[in-house]
């Protein structure tokens, strides 16, 4: 715990949202994560006491400990549910949900479901190491198949689910995907969804070096491309000139469904509906348009004399 | 019709679910409310929506109790039952909760085709010595209830049931008229009166005998109508809840209906969450960002809510959580009522176990609940149960208005409702494992919550002596509710043979049948606890003044293995508490039936 004594007026640096050091194994993917969501706090300025990072359980569950801001790392596959109750009530707050392929997809994937349809305002963040780790590498559901892990000794037996496919299909106003070892990109993709109103699902490929170091070629570039258009996320600067670009408008729902069923990975914006509406929006309007009354009549029509 | 008058009279209306039995008895008893009666309700609800008629399983009714005294609870010995057909009198009858003198009016107007069964139902109430009135609907009404799709018997029984109890029939008009409101005009009005009416006349020409409650003298200041729910709905309110977060489990589920139409006017609002867990979370969300919000359920929506329970008291969360029991295990009898949950409520989680459990006896209890229990999740942080149930949240009784206290804050709580829980204020600075509690948005004081255990200043710590510190403040809070709990509310001698324990519903059973004892010189004492967990410090003391110690709960229990509030007396007091009556038959305790087992019990010396 550290306390934000400096004026605000000054400006909000890196510094300013350290907190002790991370618990992550060494060259583990989420420090680049961590990194990609500071220097986007840093860019465009978001004020750190009224952020609020929900997390559920895993290695990803951790981020919110790691940013000096509020936070909550509440249960496993649940953090969409409490940071439901932030939204809901509290929308001069900025919620930013992290979650792991495990918390999101399988223990927590009816919330998920949920949040996308309710198309509720915050940035969710897909931490996507295709693996449980925490727990000692296990199959999740995004694991890709005859990997073995110690659940799936063999090899993982199923084709991973496409969570890419998944959100699209369930409706997201915002689906974009990044990588952990392109922070600039990461940065450039949760400003883009920080700016979406609604549900902004930030796909996220993060290597686990400790348990699959072959996974995620990151030094390579020739296995993802980045999706550019002038409406979308600018391609990483560092990697752009290393590998192909593919253009694809943001808005055709039926172009984002194919690049996200081909084998091959694509980084950047897949689609964007502006015009979805939000369900918090919708339950704050139905408060602001009821007629009000007032509490110390509230049992009056109960009474069996005057009527 | 020869007229007998009575101080207390129990009557029934037996029909098929769909067909306005609860609609007629909300009727008469507003009606017997106006005439200076007081009233209990308890509608019988299938668990089905629509079941076949004319199987047991569609049985749909109301069981009235009125009098000229403040009744408690839905007691026993019915006097009268209207039937409308045999089947649902024969599945009724099962329930034995009839007097011995009781008189049953029959609609034989199902009788064709049904012979068999009528003749069998008929014998039946020969054997127990029941009278028997057979009776039909005249054709005039027969053709009316034909032209309505055969819907409107329950007008007519409402009519004979107001004759019988000799109520004046231009009062049942008005509250028809008010019933049906400015919708319901023209001529399906006319045809709901028209059957009334003949009801009414039928019964005034045809049947020998009439009831006359007797009524109080002077009207009562305010009077209102109001079941447990609709009253814990108002209580939400009334506490400053800002946030409800439920998920859709009957019997809890109306309070969501009545707050869903409510809260909006009040700067609240209603989520009806995907799941139960999500329910919770949603709420201890909310109360993280500083908003008051609660959740409600019934068993096994509290299953699913252990989880973030058990992380709210760990995270110093506030969050309230109603659990209107029904009987259980699983899917049980969600129609009926338990109190089974209590060990779930108290020790449902993993890991230590820290919260507050409190019960609601009835309607008004219902009703500030809710800023009762808003008082202890704030001070404490830790979370804090109501536990109902469905006798509780479906029961109607005429009160007198309960004073609102428009809570915003919990230090505006006034004494009354203190004193209605029998517990005292909580000091000013409790401490908690964390020593920075602020919410979002707060500048210079920003934080981490997590599950993870923590040191004092929030940060994660896997240190022995952090994690027992840990525990003995969360523990320690729940010791300082104990040390604030006064005697809890006590009927009949402070000292004696027998003290008989019960919790939440259970209360009105005890208190009437405490002051059957005292009338009739036995001696019998009741003890009611509105808080359950945890249990005041001068509980030994208390039972050290009686011979025997025992208890009435609604959940099961046998020789060797004692129910819930049992098992808890005995590990908390080492005194001998015994189960007097305990059972999990989906039916309310009866007065009469418990002063028996109280008068066996003193055989036993």
């Amino acid at each position: 715990m550290t306390t934000d004594t400096k004026n605000p007026a000054a400006g909000l640096t890196l510094k300013d949202l350290q907190t002790d050091n991370p618990r992550w194994c060494t060259a583990c993917g989420d420090f680049g994560v961590l990194m990609g969501m500071k220097r986007f706090m840093v860019d465009k300025q978001i004020s750190q006491v009224t952020t609020v990072n929900v997390s559920g359980i895993g290695c990803s569950g951790r981020t919110p400990n790691y940013i000096n801001s509020y936070g909550a790392h509440t249960i496993h596959g649940r953090p969409i549910t409490f940071a439901t109750g932030l939204i809901l009530t509290r929308p001069d707050l900025q919620v930013f949900i992290h979650s792991g392929d495990g918390d999101a997809l399988s223990i927590g994937g009816n919330h998920l479901i949920h949040g996308i349809n309710k198309n509720l305002n915050c940035v969710f963040l897909l931490y996507d190491n295709e693996l449980y780790a925490l727990t000692k590498n296990q199959t999740s559901p995004t694991t890709r198949i005859a990997h073995p892990t110690n659940t799936q000794p063999s090899g993982t037996m199923l084709e991973p689910l496409n969570a890419i496919r998944l959100v699209l299909g369930i409706g997201a106003s915002f689906v974009a995907s990044t990588a952990d070892w392109m922070p600039d990109h990461l940065a450039k993709t949760l400003e883009a969804a920080y700016e979406h109103k609604g549900f902004s699902f930030v796909h996220i490929s993060q290597r686990c070096p400790h348990f699959d170091p072959n996974n995620f070629a990151h030094k390579e570039t020739n296995w993802f491309s980045f999706l550019t258009h002038e409406k979308g996320i600018a391609a990483d600067k560092r990697i752009m000139d290393k590998t192909e670009l593919t253009p694809h408008d943001p808005n055709d729902l039926e172009a984002a469904f194919k690049l996200a069923i081909s084998p091959k990975r694509y980084f950047g914006l897949f689609y964007r509906n502006s015009s979805k509406p939000s369900y918090d929006q919708i339950m704050r309007d139905n408060v602001k348009n009821a007629k009000p009354k007032p509490r110390a009549n509230i049992l009056d029509k109960f009474g069996i004399n005057d009527t | 019709m020869n007229k007998e008058k009575v101080s207390l009279s129990r009557f029934e209306l037996l029909m098929d679910a769909g067909f306005g039995a609860q609609k007629a008895g909300d009727i008469l008893i507003r009606a017997f409310a106006k005439t200076g009666r007081y009233v209990y309700i308890e509608p019988m609800i299938p668990a089905e929506i629509s079941p076949p008629p004319r199987t047991h399983a569609a049985l749909s009714g109301v069981i009235i109790r009125v009098g000229d005294f403040d009744i408690t609870n839905i007691g026993n010995d019915t006097d009268l039952i209207i039937s409308s057909h045999e089947i649902c009198l024969e599945r009724r009858l099962d329930d034995d909760e009839n007097n011995r003198k009781c008189r049953v009016l029959l609609d034989m107007g199902n009788k064709v085709g049904n012979e068999d069964s009528y003749e069998r139902v008929c014998k039946r109430i020969a054997k127990l010595g029941l009278s028997l009135f057979p009776f039909e609907i005249d054709e005039a009404a027969k053709a009316v209830i034909k032209s309505l799709g055969g819907k409107g018997e329950n007008m007519y029984y409402l009519g004979m049931m107001s004759a019988i109890y000799n109520m004046p029939k231009e009062i049942l008009v008005t509250e028809i008229k008010i019933t049906f409101g400015k919708k319901l005009v023209g001529k399906i009005l006319d045809d709901n009166l028209l059957l009334f009416n003949n009801g009414y006349d039928y019964a005034q020409k045809n049947v020998i005998f009439s009831y006359e409650v007797q009524g109080i003298e002077k009207a009562r200041k305010d009077p209102i109508l109001i079941d447990g729910n609709t009253s814990m709905s108002m209580g939400i309110i009334d506490a400053g809840i800002k946030l409800y977060s439920g998920y859709p489990i009957t019997p809890a589920s109306s309070i969501m209906h009545t707050l869903a139409k409510e809260l909006p006017s009040f700067g609240g609002m209603v989520h009806q969450a995907e799941d139960e867990i999500a329910a919770i979370g949603t709420a201890v969300g909310s109360y993280f960002g500083g908003v008051p919000a609660v959740t409600c359920t019934s068993g096994p929506g509290l299953s699913l809510k252990q989880e973030f329970i058990g992380f709210a008291s760990s995270a110093e969360i506030p969050i309230i959580v109603i659990d209107v029991q029904r009987s259980g295990p699983s899917t049980g009898m969600p129609t009926k009522t338990e109190q089974s949950d209590l060990p779930a409520a108290i020790f449902g989680n993993h890991g230590d176990n820290t919260k507050v459990v409190l019960s609601v006896s009835n309607v008004i209890d219902c009703f500030y609940a809710p800023q009762m229990a808003r008082y202890l999740t704030e001070k404490l942080r830790l979370p804090v149960f109501i536990l109902s149930d469905f006798l509780t949240a479906n029961s109607y009784k005429i009160i007198e208005k309960p004073i609102v206290n428009q809570i915003s804050d919990i230090n505006n709580i006034p004494d009354f409702v203190f004193d209605r829980f029998h517990i005292n204020r909580l000091p000013d600075n409790i401490e908690m494992v964390r020593d920075l509690q602020s919410i979002p948005g707060e500048e210079g004081k920003m934080r981490r919550v997590t599950g993870l255990n923590t040191d004092h200043e929030g940060k994660i710590s896997y240190d022995a002596e952090v994690n027992q510190r840990a525990h003995r403040l969360r523990n320690e809070k729940i010791h300082h509710v104990r040390r604030a709990l006064r005697l809890p509310e006590m009927f009949g001698p402070d000292h004696g043979e027998i003290l008989v324990v019960g919790w939440g519903s259970n209360r009105g059973v005890i208190e009437e049948t405490i002051n059957m004892c005292k009338k009739e010189g036995i001696p019998a004492s009741g003890m009611h606890l509105r808080i359950v967990y945890p249990l005041p410090l001068m509980l030994k003391e208390v039972f050290k003044k009686y011979k025997r110690i025992v208890t009435i709960e609604l959940a099961y229990g046998d020789e060797l293995k004692p129910p819930p509030l049992t098992a808890l007396l005995r590990t908390e007091t080492l005194v001998d508490v015994q189960a007097l009556w305990c059972g999990a038959t989906g039916r309310p305790f009866r007065p009469r039936a418990l002063k028996h087992k109280i008068e066996d019990l003193l055989k036993q010396k």
